[in-house]
Parts: structure tokens; sequence; C-alpha cells
């Protein structure tokens, strides 16, 4: 049961914190819960084992709610006030960081939706505030007090993080973080523990066989009959030997053998071979810490806002540094990775100016085809009409975009052979179907039928 | 039906002699006998190769094979636009009109570019000059623009410097010359551009003493003086090929290289293609060498240049005969058959839909020219002098003019465009002579070639593709010229320059519209707002007037005068031989030498590449003690040159021909030392420069030269493919001239294939094509077809995807021709396709034959077993590679590459593909659309270059499209049918238009 909590914990804190650390420093409540677990298990009892185990599961759930709230905080946050807040800094507005201790939760409702009716109401801290702001507007938030209430943990538990952290890196002194997972270090323990555990089994078997000579000899066996008894054992070990060595001279055994070797190796070199070239996973650091999850996932940006190409021609095409701007203009601003792509247009936000000496900004190209291959995307997205994430993957849950299928000229071909072509609306089919009985009977049609699958389909 | 199969054809003289040497060359494989004595004999220490180095060789090849597929895939970067141009997507095409600056010819053109970089060159099907045709010339110009030796910065005293230093400096020399009362001269070839002309005036306005000379290498000074004196108007007419019956040309290229080659073989095909109509115009051809169009006419006499000038007077005083007019007495020309008497004949039939032309630069045999035409009543019908065009407007007389005033220093400063005469004036010792007395000079070439090594500072002009510029190639048509290229070098527009000496503020794109707003715009009616016009006309590319109503025009004279003239002139011709220089195809004046495409583009009819020659008919040479590849120095009174010499059967006896256009200096890698420079042997006639001179000794050398032609390469072992019949016959019956096959017992080793959706073919109408080779020079562009050099076209190793084959037949000293374009012809049998053991070539269900250049081996059996000998196969890396210094060996030359096609490595075969990108991309758009393909929205790269239309491409499954109506015509076969391969391209059989022999 322990285990859940930890899991539920690491789940929590994505694996930064000790789990039980966390626990104790964050939420005392279950320190008594835990103390209260090993009373129950102290007693020893079915019955109160049982109950144990309810009310450890009432717990949990009780656990899981909190996180929720915090991940749905999370949400709520980055939709609604990155653009003009963030936890750790100042951006248009204020940095939100330790915001429950400073203000009270009331307080917060009532200005998160609507701020300048506090304002106006004369509340001072909330003048203030929008004096040191430029008179900044909040827009009012339409929030519910529980969607609030999460965002508000959401903020806490990024306060809580980042001054963990910085303590953690005050007291260490830059130390590693703890390692919560399964370390080589502990499989290499388990690992030195069973040979510790062979070697005190051959120990034991030695010591016994050295008691029963030492029985035997109290026994009254001489010494003659005990070199004897050795010989047959030594006898029979040779036979043994002989034996196996019989076995392992055989033509048929050595055949075998190099059988075996010949397929396991051929297989593994096989499989290693095979994936030469194929890139699948690939996952490369890109030159701006670019977050598909954010834009795609998060936020809900359509993508061919970005990838505009991929509707008109053979190039998806990465979006030029200029597109950014039309949201990154206000969101963001002060984020390194934002300020590289101020620095690769020379744009100066303080003066809202572009300078005339722009960087183009390098991407690693994650997808390559070889030249040899021909790829259009608009046949695909306009035409086949498929999703992008049919050969992306789940891009939107990506934070570092990787290569998500491994683009080999045989998992195009399947794909072809599996696809059935819609000829629905496109009067280009016409004659195509005129031509195909099959479709005429109502069969389906896939790309391989109409040719999908010929060399100089893409190899031109 | 007439029999065909006793009409034997052959393509060199050695195939006609069939001898020995000439059947065991064409049974090799291999151009050069391979080593295999060595590899398989006696292992000795002086072997080259032993087993054991095989061995080495192998296991270092396979374990460096292991280690370099191990490696990490590398990194590679994809770097986006920061701020996108709004018309630009990334691998989306665009399309600019603007007008070709290959020649002064000004075709209109579509540029395609992809991501803002040039890389084809078509024709506008919206002008009514080109009518959406171009020639190889200016299919090769956009590799032109990516040439690596191009100056990269303006040059003032020989070294580097900036605009601004050159600015003062010009200016400075300007208003010094100015001052001294010296002239100011601008130096041009041809210019079209009336915007050009006004930004010279411009010029002469500032600087009183600026005068304008236009000089063009190969001039039409001949017909524009004659036409001043016969009608005052010193222009070359408008020929209307379309509206004559009966053509005759003496010594005009009119297909390959006289005045406007495009729109002429565009007008003359449409009276000579029989699909739609019964009729066919004659076209009777009396030349010197052969030339495209000789080979295409239906009666082709060859005569001496010295004969030439007496045949068009015997002509003349033949139709005087039949008009009633003067005749006069002059040495009367006949040849065998009463050839002019019947072409006489012929002509006063045709009254009024004749047409006489001569590319004579001879006054007095232009003027003759006129009578004829005025004898013919062909002005008003099918000459029009009211609208004529601008295309030549060089007078060899105002350059001499030049040449003396700057000789005696009456020139103060030289300002030269798009001349080079210390390259290509018959002069040119007068010229370099002269512009030493010259205070300043100043040329906008970009290249440190023969004239701008002579001159104090060259400023380097664009190119016409980074260029705004207007156009009249003919009165009333406008042609529309945009940059589709950012400058790549420091240069800047020669008219550009011209108006910053002229102290003009406007820059020259503003100086261009401000003329169409004060003229073309306000002569028409459509638009009322001056940018919509402009926007419309820089998008069409061409804007056309209302033409003026083209009226009729008489000349009668007294030529006698004349007559003495064109007398002395043949006497002064005698010699050993005469020597006829000419313009080829490819290369042309050599403005474009430096350009690979050409120089590897095959001569129409000798098939020579990289080299020109001595072409010579062959019973001369023999008479003569010539044997092919000799090298013989020919000494004329303007100094001597070595050649080697090549048998031209159809070369006038007596006479042999040099291209100009090579022996180029500084030029560029490609064009230097590449031949030698012929321009200066040209006999001075009336002020005008005759093209052709004596020759006072010929001697041979000893040494030997092996030209690089093409044509003997590859062998049909003397299966015939050639088909052809007369007009006469193809009017009883439409199937006249097929040669029958036995086809009764087809067997096939393949099953029928399936034959739905979409089925590509092509018909080519031998009747039509010239054998321009303008397709092949398209077909390089569009599929990054490699160039290979000279050396490697001797061992056969040329890479075209199309080629054409050029057949001769008949006697040697007069043959028949037909141009017959050869490509992969995608049988639906294709014997290539079984002998393939990676499955490497194979067949798609829409009638290609696919080659899969990745799972290419190299084997080499599919070309062993293709019966059209069209495959070609990469026995070297051609990219980056030294030993092949052409455009894929830059940065630069490689930006000319179609990104759509892939670049082919070293091992691996390749041959036409139907343009299948092309396809592709049309059946994309169809898609997208959701339409159904229309006929003729697939165009490959050959037929959409064709001047001719000899090409048509299209679904044969389609019952209405054009090609499936020309493959089901009665002139259609297809060749070899009789192997049963199922070709996928049909021919349209040739039809001549003579009289059957009996």
């Amino acid at each position: 049961m322990l285990h859940n909590y930890t899991l539920n914990l690491r789940h929590l804190n994505r694996g930064e914190l000790c789990p039980f650390q966390t626990e104790m420093m964050h939420y005392p409540e279950i320190n008594f819960k835990r103390s209260m677990t090993r009373f129950f298990q102290s007693l020893d009892s079915v019955r109160l084992r049982s109950l144990s185990l309810i009310f450890l599961m009432v717990i949990s759930v009780q656990f899981v709610a909190k996180a929720q709230s915090i991940e749905e905080g999370k949400k709520l946050f980055q939709q609604n006030c990155t653009s003009c807040h963030a936890v750790g800094r100042k951006v248009i507005g204020p940095a939100l960081s330790g915001v429950t201790e400073r203000r009270p939760m009331e307080w917060i409702l009532r200005f998160v939706k609507n701020s300048q009716a506090v304002i106006q109401s004369g509340d001072e801290y909330a003048v203030a505030l929008f004096e040191k702001y430029n008179k900044t507007v909040m827009t009012p938030q339409s929030l519910t007090d529980d969607e609030i209430k999460s965002v508000m943990a959401y903020i806490d538990d990024e306060t809580l993080k980042a001054s963990q952290a910085t303590a953690a890196t005050a007291a260490a002194g830059g130390a590693a973080p703890a390692d919560t997972g399964t370390s080589l270090l502990t499989y290499l323990g388990l690992f030195g523990l069973i040979v510790i555990l062979f070697a005190v089994i051959v120990a034991l078997n030695r010591v016994i066989k050295v008691l029963e000579r030492v029985i035997l000899q109290k026994d009254g066996v001489s010494a003659e009959e005990l070199d004897k008894l050795d010989a047959e054992e030594a006898a029979e070990k040779a036979a043994r030997k002989a034996k196996v060595m019989a076995f392992a001279g055989n033509k048929k055994t050595v055949l075998l053998g190099i059988l075996i070797f010949i397929i396991v190796g051929a297989t593994a070199g096989w499989k290693t071979l095979i994936t030469v070239g194929i890139q699948q996973g690939y996952a490369p650091v890109q030159p701006i810490n670019f977050s598909h999850e954010i834009h795609a996932g998060i936020n809900q940006i359509n993508c061919v806002y970005c990838h505009s190409g991929a509707e008109k021609g053979r190039h998806a095409t990465l979006p030029p540094a200029k597109l950014c701007m039309n949201c990154h203009n206000y969101v963001n601003p002060e984020s390194p990775e934002i300020q590289k792509i101020y620095a690769a247009l020379d744009y100066n936000p303080e003066t809202s100016e572009y300078g005339d000496n722009p960087k183009p900004i390098e991407w690693i190209r994650v997808h390559n085809l070889p030249d040899f291959a021909y790829f259009n995307h608009s046949q695909h997205v306009m035409v086949g009409k498929v999703e992008c994430q049919k050969c992306h993957g789940p891009v939107e849950e990506m934070a570092v975009l990787e290569q998500h299928s491994d683009l080999t000229m045989g998992w195009c071909i399947n794909c072809h052979r599996e696809t059935k072509v819609n000829f629905e609306g496109n009067d280009y089919y016409d004659k195509i179907i005129a031509a195909h009985d099959d479709i005429k009977s109502g069969g389906a049609i896939t790309v391989a039928n109409l040719g999908g699958i010929e060399c100089a389909k893409c190899h031109y | 039906m007439q029999n065909n199969t006793e009409t034997k054809y052959w393509k060199g003289l050695n195939e006609l002699s069939n001898d020995a040497e000439f059947q065991t060359s064409q049974n090799k494989e291999f151009a050069e006998d391979l080593p295999i004595d060595d590899f398989f004999g006696k292992v000795t220490e002086q072997s080259k190769s032993h087993r054991r180095d095989f061995l080495k060789a192998l296991g270092f090849g396979v374990s460096a094979v292991a280690v370099a597929a191990c490696n990490e895939a590398p990194v590679r970067k994809a770097i986006p636009y920061l701020v996108k141009p709004e018309e630009i997507t990334p691998g989306v095409a665009n399309y600019y009109a603007s007008t070709c600056g290959g020649c002064t010819t000004g075709c209109s053109i579509v540029v395609k570019t992809r991501e803002g970089r040039p890389i084809k060159v078509e024709g506008n099907d919206l002008s009514s000059l080109n009518q959406g045709g171009v020639c190889g010339v200016g299919h090769a110009s956009v590799l032109s623009l990516y040439d690596s030796s191009k100056l990269k910065n303006p040059m003032l005293n020989g070294s580097s410097s900036t605009w601004a230093d050159l600015d003062a400096f010009v200016i400075k020399n300007l208003e010094a010359s100015a001052a001294a009362g010296k002239k100011i001269t601008i130096l041009t070839g041809t210019i079209t551009s009336p915007s050009a002309k006004k930004a010279v005036g411009k010029l002469a306005s500032k600087y009183s003493t600026v005068e304008h000379v236009t000089y063009d290498a190969v001039s039409a000074s001949g017909i524009l003086m004659a036409n001043k004196t016969s009608f005052n108007k010193q222009v070359v007419p408008n020929y209307k090929f379309q509206d004559a019956k009966v053509v005759v040309s003496f010594g005009a290229d009119f297909l390959g290289t006289w005045i406007s080659p495009v729109e002429y073989t565009k007008n003359f095909m449409k009276n000579r293609k029989l699909n739609n109509s019964r009729e066919m115009s004659r076209h009777i051809q009396f030349e010197t060498g052969m030339s495209i169009t000789g080979s295409n006419a239906d009666v082709r006499i060859p005569v001496k240049p010295s004969q030439e000038g007496l045949a068009v007077v015997t002509l003349y005083n033949n139709i005087a005969k039949f008009a009633g007019a003067a005749q006069y007495g002059a040495e009367p020309i006949e040849f065998a058959g009463n050839i002019l008497a019947n072409t006489a004949q012929e002509l006063w039939d045709n009254k009024g839909k004749s047409l006489v032309i001569s590319g004579s630069n001879d006054v007095s045999v232009q003027l003759m020219v006129n009578a004829i035409n005025s004898l013919l009543g062909n002005y008003g019908s099918t000459i029009d002098l009211d609208n004529p065009s601008f295309q030549k407007q060089g007078v060899d007389g105002d350059m001499s003019k030049l040449v003396k005033s700057m000789a005696n220093g009456k020139v103060g400063t030289l300002i030269m465009f798009n001349v080079n005469p210390a390259y290509d004036y018959a002069d040119a010792t007068a010229f370099k002579d002269a512009i030493a007395k010259v205070d300043f000079s100043l040329t906008f070439d970009n290249k440190v070639s023969e004239t701008a090594s002579l001159v104090t500072a060259i400023a380097p002009a664009h190119s016409f593709l980074e260029s705004w510029d207007d156009n009249q190639a003919k009165a009333g048509l406008f042609s529309i010229t945009q940059p589709t290229i950012a400058p790549i070098f420091n240069s800047r527009q020669w008219q550009e320059s011209i108006l910053v000496w002229a102290g003009e503020k406007m820059s020259y794109y503003k100086f261009i519209q401000e003329n169409w707003k004060n003229e073309g715009f306000k002569k028409q009616s459509k638009f009322i707002v001056f940018q919509e016009f402009w926007d419309n006309a820089v998008r069409d590319g061409v804007v056309n007037m209302e033409p003026k109503a083209s009226s009729s025009y008489s000349y009668s004279a007294d030529l006698a005068g004349d007559v003495q003239q064109i007398t002395k002139a043949s006497k002064g011709l005698s010699g050993v031989a005469e020597l006829k220089i000419y313009e080829k195809v490819g290369l042309k004046d050599g403005k474009q030498a430096n350009n690979p495409w050409l120089q590897e583009l095959p001569d129409p009819i000798s098939k020579a590449t990289w080299d020109n020659y001595i072409a010579i008919s062959p019973k001369f040479a023999e008479e003569k003690g010539i044997k092919e590849e000799d090298v013989v120095e020919i000494t004329t009174e303007k100094g001597s040159f070595k050649l080697p010499v090549l048998m031209q059967p159809g070369q006038a006896y007596g006479t042999v021909s040099v291209a100009i256009g090579y022996g180029r200096d500084g030029e560029g890698k490609c064009a230097d030392g590449v031949g030698v420079n012929v321009f200066q042997h040209n006999m001075a006639s009336q002020g005008n420069w005759y093209g052709a001179i004596a020759i006072t000794n010929m001697t041979v050398t000893g040494e030997e030269y092996v030209l690089a032609q093409t044509q003997t390469h590859h062998s049909y072992e003397g299966r015939n493919i050639v088909q052809e019949t007369t007009l006469e016959n193809f009017l009883r019956d439409p199937h006249a001239g097929a040669v029958s096959h036995a086809m009764d017992d087809t067997y096939s080793l393949w099953p029928d294939r399936d034959k739905r959706g979409h089925h590509w073919a092509m018909a080519i109408d031998l009747n039509a094509c010239t054998g321009c080779g303008s397709c092949v020079v398209s077909c390089q562009a569009e599929n990054n077809v490699a160039v290979v050099g000279r050396d490697e076209v001797r061992r056969r190793r040329e890479m075209h995807w199309i080629r054409i084959d050029r057949y001769y037949s008949g006697d040697p000293e007069s043959p028949e021709v037909v141009h017959q374009p050869m490509l992969c012809q995608h049988c639906d049998h294709a014997p290539c396709e079984s002998v393939c053991p990676v499955l490497a070539t194979m067949h798609s269900s829409e009638g290609l034959n696919q080659q899969v250049y990745n799972r290419c081996v190299g084997t080499r059996y599919c070309a062993n077993n293709c019966p059209f000998k069209v495959r070609r196969f990469n026995w070297f890396n051609y990219t980056d590679n030294k030993k092949f210094d052409y455009n894929l060996n830059d940065d630069l030359g490689k930006m000319a590459l179609n990104p759509d096609v892939v670049v082919r490595s070293r091992g691996v075969m390749e041959k036409c593909s139907f343009c299948v990108q092309r396809i592709q991309s049309s059946k994309l758009e169809a898609k997208m659309a959701g339409e159904p393909m229309k006929d003729g929205a697939v165009k490959t790269a050959c037929q959409q270059s064709c001047p001719a239309d000899a090409i048509v491409f299209g679904d044969v499954n389609d019952p209405d499209s054009e090609v499936n109506k020309l493959l089901h015509s009665g002139r259609n076969y297809f060749i070899l049918e009789e192997l049963n391969v199922q070709p996928g391209i049909g021919y349209q059989r040739l039809v001549r238009n003579k009289k059957s022999e009996a």
C-alpha cells in the first residue's frame, strides 16, 4: 500500500524530489495517517488489516484528487494566465509565486474575477498594485471559485518547488539531485548479492563435506576407506566429465551448436543492421526549446497554422520566425527561449523595432527522407485526408518532438496497402471508378490498387 | 503501296560503306578495348592488376562500406525564412513571365522558379511571336545565369572597384570627351527595348556628342540595306511562312539560326503537318553546308557561295519571263533536273502565296530577291513591311565607320553592351588597334573575355533573369522582362548605369513604367488605371498592339548594276575552294559558349559536340586526299587555321563550312580553347560581310583528331526504323509508306497488362521535327542530366535522355535527311524489364517504364537488351567531381538543378521517365481541384519546348485526347513493332512533298 503512495507522489512531483521528503514537508496530515497505518500494522490482525486497507484507499483517492486539481490548475494557468503572468518572474503582470501567502484567498477570488471592481472599491493593496504596473487592466477571468483555487494550488506547488530547488542547491552546493528511479547501482547490488549468496552456498557445501568426513572419521572409518571413497568420487567425476566431453565432441552436437550460433548471430545481426539509418525516436535538442505539447496540445493551435505548406505542396514547411511573433509579441516575452526568437529577428521588445541584423534559426530536421524518395504532404493531407498524427504520432503530447514512425519504405507501403481510397466528391476519380468493376460493385479500393506502391510514385 | 524496305538509311558514311572496321566497332559494347588480357592473362610483373590486388580491393571495399553504413546519420538542418515572402511556399514552384535574353530575338518566356531561383525556361503561350516555343539556346540560358566565372564586382583599370568609384570615373571621362568635342559612342548589339533606347537618349541629351551604333556579329545588313533602297524602309520585314505555299530559301537557315527561328518554325510548320489537312507547303532550299532548314526541305540543292547569287539572278530571269519583266544577262546557272526553271514555274503558279528569302548579306542579291518577291506579288501577303521585325538592326557599314573614326582618334569614350568585336568582328585586328586610340572604353560584359580585356572599365551588367526591361521584337508585339532572382553578384543593369551617368535619379524600373504610362498605356483602351494595365502586362508578359494593315509594295528598278556586282563577288570567291562560315544551332555567335549544355548539344546534322570542324563533301575530300579525322590547315587572305575534318554528306562540292562561335578566350572553363575562331575569315562586299571567303591553300597536316560525335554510337543492327512517303502517295492512301511486318503470329513472354486508368503515351510527328535540339536541352534542364565532356562523349557515354537521330538516304553528295527524336519508348513489353536481376526497372500500371535508381546495381543488362539504345549509364559521379568540372561541380551551377528530380549517382542506369514528376504533379493538381484530368494538362519537357509542336503527350485511354487520335491516324507507326515490344511512342510517318520517282 505504501507503494501506492509513492507512485502518486512521484507522479505529483515528476520525480524531482524524494517522495517521502515531500510528503513530510508538504502534506502534514499524511504524516498522521502514516503513523496510524503503522499502528494498525502493528496490531497484526486480519480484520484490522483489511480495515486499514480501506482507510488507505480513501486517503489515496483524496490524494489523487489533490494531484488532479494541481494538474487542472496548471492547464488553466497555461490557457488563461501565461500571456501576462508567470509564477517566478514578472511579465506584464506581477510574479505570482507566494501570492496565497501575500493575499487571502477571498481577495484573490474577487481580484481574479474582476480586478477593476476591487481597485474601485478602494482596496489599498489593489490600488498600489494597479499603480505599480502602469495601470494595466487585468482582463476579468470567467473562472469558478474552484478553478481559481486549483490555479492557486498549482502556483503554490510551483512556488514550493522553486524554493526547494533553491534550498537544495544552496545546501548541497549544487550536488546532484536525489535519484529516485531504480538505478544501475541497485541492479549491480542485487547481482552482487546473488553472487555472494552463491559463494555462501558453495562454501557451505564444502563445510558440509568436511563435516561429513569428520563424522565418518569419528564413526571409525579408516583413512584407506576414506581414500577409496574419495577415489570413487573422483572416478565418478571423471566419468561424468568424459560423458560431457563425448557429448560436446559429437559431430551432431557441434553442428547443432554451429547452427544455433549462426541462427542467433544472423538474427541479431539482421535486427541490428536493419535499424541502420532508421532514426525512429530521434529527438534532437533544438536551438530553441520549443514544445509541441504547449502549442498543439494545451493551446490547441492547429498544425497547419504553422506548417502551412502541408496543404499546399511537397514540404510541410517550418514557420517563419515572424509567425511566432503573432503571439509572442505579448506571450512570455521574457522567457529566454522567446528571447532567442527576438535575437533571430533582431527584434527589440523595448522599442518594438526590428533591426537589420537578423540571423535565421537553424532547426535540426527531425524527419529525414533520403533524397531518392519523393514525398508530397499535400497529396496526403488534402487528397488522402490523412491526419498529421497518423505519421507523426501524438505530437500534441511531445514536449520535445521526436520521430514517431520509422519512415521506412515498408512502413509507407503497408499504409498504401491498407488505406482505402475515398473517392467521394472528387471528380478526378470518375474515369478510374468507371474502369474498375470492383468499385462499381461496391468493393473497396486501396491506394495500392491504384498503383500506389509502384516505384515511380515516389522514386524519380 | 510503296514498299520502303528498299530505302537504305544511314547515319554516317562509315555505315553506308559498312566496312569491316565499322562492323567490329558496332559489335563492341565499349568504345575502347577492355583490359581483359590483363585480368585473365598470365600474371607477370607487368600486369596491371593481380588477383591479390582484386581481393585486397574487394576486402577494403566491403569493410569500408560496412563502416560507412554504421555511421550515425548526419545532422540535417532546416532553416526556415525569418520573414517569408507571401508568394513563396517552399517546395512549390512559381512562374513568372519574362523575355528571353539568350539572343536578340526576344522570345517571350515563362520562368519557373523554386524558392526564388529560376530553374527552367519555357515558352509563353500568350506570345504571338514564339507561340510557346523556345529554342535550345533559350533553355540553356538559365544555366548561364549560374556561371561562376562571372565578374563579382565592377572593374576599373584591371582591379576590383565599387560602383561609386566607377560612376565617378565614368562621368569624369564622359565630361572630358564631351568637352573635347570627341564622340561618346554607345556600341550595342541589336536592342529591341524601346525603354533602353530612351535611356541611351537620356545620355545623349546630357552629352551632345553621344552616338548609338548597333553592331550584330551575325547581321542582316544585306536585307536592311536592300529594303532601304527598294522601299525606303531599313527593316527586316515580317515574313509570314504560315501563308506561303511555296518557300524558296537561298542559304537562309530560317528553322535554325536565321533572325527568328522559333517563330518561323512555328509558322512554317502550320502548313507542313497533315493531321487535319490534306495540304502541305513546298520548301526548296539552296545552300552550301547542310543546315537543319536544308535537311527539312522537300528539295535541297547544294550550291557554292559563289553560285548562290547567280542562282538568284537565274531564278529572277525565269520568273521575269513569265511576268514579262526585264531580264538581265548573267552567267546562267542550272542544276540537274532544271530545278531553277521548275522552281520559277511553281512560284509563278503560287503568285502571292509564295515566299523567296535569302540569307545573303550581299545587298545586290537581296535587291534581286526583293524584285522576285515583287514580281510574285508577295508584298502585302507573305511579306509584311508595315509590321516589321526589330530583331536584327545592325548594319555592317556603321561598324566599319566607327572603327575608322576610332582609329582616327575621333572617339573619346566607347561604351559597349552585348558586343564582343575583338572576338567576333570580321576585322577584329583593326578594332583592337582602334580601341587603343580611344581615351576611355567601358564594357558591360561580365567576363574578362576578348574585348573586356582591352577596356579601361568593366561595369558588369545583370543577366536578363535579374533585370527589368521591355522588348519590341516586332512592331506591335511587346514583351516585358521581369527579374526572377535577386542579383547574384555585385552587378548592375546596364540601362541603370546609363541612367546614373546621364544624371537621371529615376531607377530603370520606374523609367520603364514612365515610358509605358506615356505611350503603351495611352494606345489601349482596355484598362483605365495604369497600375492595372502594368500589373496585367507583367503578369502576361506580353502586350499586343493592333497591327497595321499590311499594304502591298512593288519594286522594279534597273538591277543591271547589281547583276554585275553579283558576278564580281562570285569571281572574288574563286580559289582552291570556298569557305562558308555559319552559325551552329547551339552555340550561335558564341556569346553563350561557356554553357556546357550548349557545348554538349550535338549539332543537329553532324552530331558533333565540343568542337568546330571543317565540313567537307565526301567526293571533294576524296579528290583532295583528305580522310575523316585528318587535321587540315586552311589558308585564306585573312590568315590560316587548323581544324579536324568532318565528312558532311550534302556539303556543296568545292566548298567547306566552318562554324563560328568557337575559340573563345577568357569566357570561362567550358568555352576557352574549344575549337577555333573563324569570324575573321570573311570577305567584304559592298560594305557588308559576305559570310564566305576564297581558300587560297588547303593542306593536310598529317595530324589526326577524333571528333566527339554521338551519331554512330547506338546501332539498330540494320533494323529499319524510319518510314516515309510522298505527299502524292499519302493523299492516295494515308497508310502509304507503311512497312509491313510479319506480325501474324504474335506471342508474348509476358501476360497482357491491365491498362485501366491512365495510360501515358506520346506521338512524335516526323514531318514536323526539324531536329533543332531544343528538346534535348529542355530535357537536360528538367531532369538534371549531367554533362560528361568531350572525352566521355567519344567513349559513347553522353547522358542525354532524348537524342535526335539523323538518318541520310540516297546520294552522299545530296542526301535526303530524316530527323527522329529517340527516347525511352516505354514499351508495354519492355525487353529491359525482363533482364534486370534486381527489378530496378519495372512497368507501372500507367504505362510507364520506371527506372529505380536506388535499386539499380548497375549490371547494364537492360541497356544491352534495349533495342532502342536509350538507356544511359552513370560511369562516374558527375557531381562534385573535379574531373567533370561543369555545372554540377560548384554551388552556383547546382542552383539550376530541379529539386523534384533526384541527381543520379555513379553506377546506376538512367533514362527518360516521361517526365513522371510532371505527371505526378498534374495529377495532384487535378485531385486537389477535384476535377478530372484535362487532355494536355501534362506536358513533358521535350513537348513543351518544341518549336514545331512535333511532340504530343497524353493519356491514350482518353478517347478524346490528341495523342489517342494521332496514334490511330493513318500516318502512325511504331518503331520495331515486329518485335512485339509494344512501344508507348508512336511516330507519324514523314511525308515529303516531292514527285514520286517513277
